[in-house]
């Protein structure tokens, strides 16, 4: 019966499922590409604080390295530039979340879902804007370090590297924050969950080195998957690059992005489910 | 076989113990504009929500554009545009850069994209703002800018939640005028609106809906008609002569409450009646200082149906009819 029904006269015709999914995503992933540019107070505070916060430590902790303990290193710089890489995307991973409850909030969402987009393209658009923007803020950050005089010893594959991780980790952290946004659909309740993100960096080897911490914190730190992103991600800066370093923060990076990103896609589905 | 563009029965959604829409029947024509009114809470969006697919209905079926809401919701929405009140458009974003994002998000290409925004920036008069950020926009300018968003796959029926709300008059006629010609080319129009005049100025049939039922519904001139006679009110130059006139008028009507020194009557059979009116009293020797026939608004319709206005501003007129009821 409803093949007798006339087609609307401009639509995705006869092209192909997945790449009408793939262009939806690019042009949504486009917009918050867009509207995170044209928001610098997203984002800028995000780049500057790490950058003054290592600015700091070099300061203070820069005779540290020659603690016994303390890895072998050129410099204090060099050592906390992982650490201040993934606190600039972890400040902006939340962005996904909030800028996702204000559409919801707005309306936007609401427009959004009135059209006939691919369900997934939504989630996987939010997402992946998020994603490229980070890729691009780690490359940057990196970029600033090396003018400073930090060395990455792996070379340009190894900043690669990084910023892909960088990518990969604002996916992790932003999936909590895009599944408190459907959730709640509060752009407050979501943005309240940020500065648990701060505490597991804190609370890990980021900026110091868990051999030199001590009591309950070095345990705590010891068991913190941050530290075990961290960890691999700094040999790659300090002694040169290693598959198995690449694998494990990759692998470790994509575990916890696959527990957020199913959380926020059970809550998407609760959300278009109680229309 | 035909589809009509909406097809609603028995349509019902529960919240908790509370039925916003409590099993209602709609059917909109193929290329009509057909007004849905109501007052604030009667359920009105939850309807359109339901139609638009953004609410899933607890009884009853729909079919909108020939699709079932609710097995075909994809389909529905690549058949309907939707401009819903206040929907939000990104202050951030240009005009032209959220008519392609939305042409995508109906599956056209990039290409296609670009000609279909640059055709529709020129219809609705905003080729020279279509670089400029939203936030720039007037009022008016969103709401056409939100216009040409729900028109870029040129659907078959267009849903306009109260498109004029919050508008100056002339931004207002010239939306008016953008709907009626939009339907001139065959789209059928489904418009939610709180302003009775804008029901009349557009709407070939109206539903209004109270308490989540259709409490009225078909062509607005025959509603106004239900309603009763309209209200013949005159004024004789001559107060000796005002004893004639009352008889005079007695046979065209029951006598209405009036202003003092003028005479009303419910004129039976309506306007065609008010040349004999005139007529006759003419023939008494009644000069006639002023005549006016007041035919019943929508507001009255609706007032009729629910006992309430929907309108806060009341026909002044009716207000002091009220107050000099003794003096007749």
């Amino acid at each position: 019966m409803t093949a007798v029904l006339p087609e609307p006269a401009l639509g995705m015709g006869d092209r192909r499922h997945w790449v009408v999914v793939i262009e939806q995503a690019a042009a949504l992933a486009k917009r918050s590409i867009i509207l995170t540019w044209r928001t610098p107070g997203a984002w800028v505070p995000g780049m500057i604080l790490p950058l003054m916060l290592a600015a700091v430590y070099s300061a203070q902790f820069g005779s540290a390295v020659h603690l016994p303990e303390f890895p072998p290193v050129d410099s204090f710089l060099q050592f906390i530039l992982p650490a201040s890489v993934l606190q600039g995307i972890a400040f902006g991973a939340g962005n996904a979340g909030t800028d996702l409850a204000i559409d919801i909030e707005n309306g936007f969402f609401e427009r959004l879902i009135a059209s006939p987009v691919a369900r997934q393209s939504v989630l996987i658009g939010r997402i992946m804007g998020g994603a490229v923007f980070s890729g691009l803020e780690a490359l940057v950050l990196i970029g600033v370090f090396l003018i400073f005089g930090a060395t990455v010893s792996s070379g340009i594959a190894g900043a690669l590297a990084i910023a892909f991780i960088a990518a990969l980790l604002s996916i992790a952290i932003g999936g909590f924050g895009v599944a408190v946004a459907l959730r709640t659909g509060s752009s407050e309740a979501t943005q309240a969950m940020f500065p648990l993100t701060f505490v597991f960096i804190f609370v890990s080897s980021a900026f110091f080195p868990t051999e030199l911490m001590r009591g309950w914190y070095q345990s705590v730190a010891e068991a913190n998957p941050f530290t075990f992103i961290v960890d691999p991600i700094r040999r790659l800066v300090i002694s040169g690059w290693s598959w198995t370093d690449v694998g494990q923060a990759i692998g470790l990076t994509l575990a916890v992005a696959v527990v957020s990103m199913s959380w926020s896609y059970r809550m998407y589905l609760r959300r278009l489910d109680v229309k | 076989m035909t589809h009509k563009p909406v097809e609603a029965y028995g349509l019902e959604r529960r919240f908790g113990d509370l039925r916003a829409v409590d099993g209602i029947d709609l059917v909109v024509e193929q290329g009509e504009i057909f007004g849905f009114l109501g007052p604030n809470g009667a359920g009105k969006s939850t309807t359109v929500r339901m139609l638009v697919t953004l609410l899933k209905p607890t009884g009853g079926t729909a079919r909108v554009a020939g699709y079932d809401v609710m097995k075909d919701p994809n389909m529905v929405r690549r058949s309907i545009g939707v401009a819903l009140q206040d929907a939000a458009i990104d202050p951030l974003m240009t005009g032209n850069e959220l008519l392609k994002l939305q042409a995508i998000l109906h599956g056209l290409g990039s290409k296609d994209a670009t000609g279909r925004s640059g055709e529709l920036l020129e219809r609705v008069g905003l080729t020279g703002a279509g670089d400029r950020r939203i936030g720039q926009y007037s009022g008016g300018m969103r709401r056409r800018l939100d216009l040409a968003l729900a028109l870029i796959h040129r659907p078959s029926v267009l849903f306009l939640d109260e498109p004029t709300t919050g508008l100056d008059p002339t931004s207002r006629q010239s939306m008016w005028e953008e709907v009626r010609a939009l339907n001139k080319e065959g789209t059928t129009v489904f418009l939610t609106t709180q302003y009775l005049e804008e029901a009349d100025q557009l709407a070939g049939r109206i539903a209004i809906i109270d308490g989540g039922k259709i409490v009225r519904q078909g062509d607005p001139a025959v509603l106004k008609d239900e309603v009763g006679d309209p209200t013949l009110r005159i004024e004789i130059g001559d107060e000796i002569m005002l004893d004639t006139a009352k008889a005079v008028l007695s046979t065209f009507g029951e006598r209405r409450p009036a202003r003092h020194g003028r005479l009303a009557i419910g004129l039976s059979g309506g306007a065609t009646r008010l040349a004999d009116v005139v007529r006759s009293l003419d023939a008494q020797g009644v000069p006639v200082a002023h005549i006016e026939l007041d035919t019943p608004s929508l507001d009255d319709v609706f007032s009729d149906a629910t006992g309430r206005r929907l309108e806060g501003d009341g026909d002044e007129d009716d207000e002091l009819d009220e107050g000099s009821v003794e003096e007749l």
